[in-house]
């Protein structure tokens, strides 16, 4: 699969995915660690999926989602925003909303990462 | 690049804005914080208002001139 498929798969698959520099059990930017407790704070399960192997990742994710920084959050295959964005949706209470809705209350919580290879 | 040389891109995007505020938060011209305030966020999503934002800034951001862009929108309405 190229760079492209996997991650439109990843982003299909995965309930919350978190394009981000590092995994989420090392983190390697300060915006990455924001977006990552955020959603962890809101209940969310994460898979994180480390941008920084190949440039190509990051040129891709973007080209697919059309947001140029890094993290990236998908919930359910639909773009949610970067740090900022899930910080302030985490502190109105919409990304919890956003999270029952689209998941359910009594979704599971858990970290895990996935990789796409370069 | 200068706090001021994005307040021009940004007033350029949003000309109707009543507040743009643009901070450099580690003093290197490239760690930004911009504030932006301007009815053409009214009734949008979030997301959709950082995207105006992004695409307002998304020259300096493909080349990597801005490496770290925090963003804070509000409507007018």
């Amino acid at each position: 699969m190229t760079i492209r498929e996997q991650i439109q798969e990843i982003i299909d698959r995965e309930p919350v995915a978190l394009f981000m520099k590092g995994t989420p059990d090392r983190v390697m930017c300060g915006n990455s660690d924001r977006a990552l407790r955020a959603l962890w704070a809101a209940g969310a399960p994460v898979t994180g999926v480390d941008i920084l192997p190949d440039p190509l990742i990051r040129e891709e994710l973007s080209a697919l989602s059309g947001w140029p920084t890094i993290p990236q959050v998908f919930i359910k295959g639909e773009l949610i925003g970067g740090a900022d964005i899930c910080e302030e949706l985490y502190s109105s209470g919409e990304l919890q909303q956003k999270l029952d809705e689209a998941l359910g209350t009594e979704r599971e919580q858990m970290v895990k990462t996935a990789a796409v290879q370069a | 690049m200068s706090t001021e040389s994005i307040r021009v891109l940004l007033a350029q995007a949003f000309p109707d804005a009543v507040e743009i505020g643009v901070e450099d938060r580690t003093g290197g011209g490239d760690h930004f914080q911009v504030t932006v305030t301007s009815p053409s966020f009214d009734g949008l999503p979030l997301i959709e208002q950082h995207r105006l934002v992004n695409a307002a800034l998304a020259a300096r951001l493909a080349d990597g001139t801005i490496h770290e862009l925090r963003i804070r929108t509000k409507g007018t309405g």
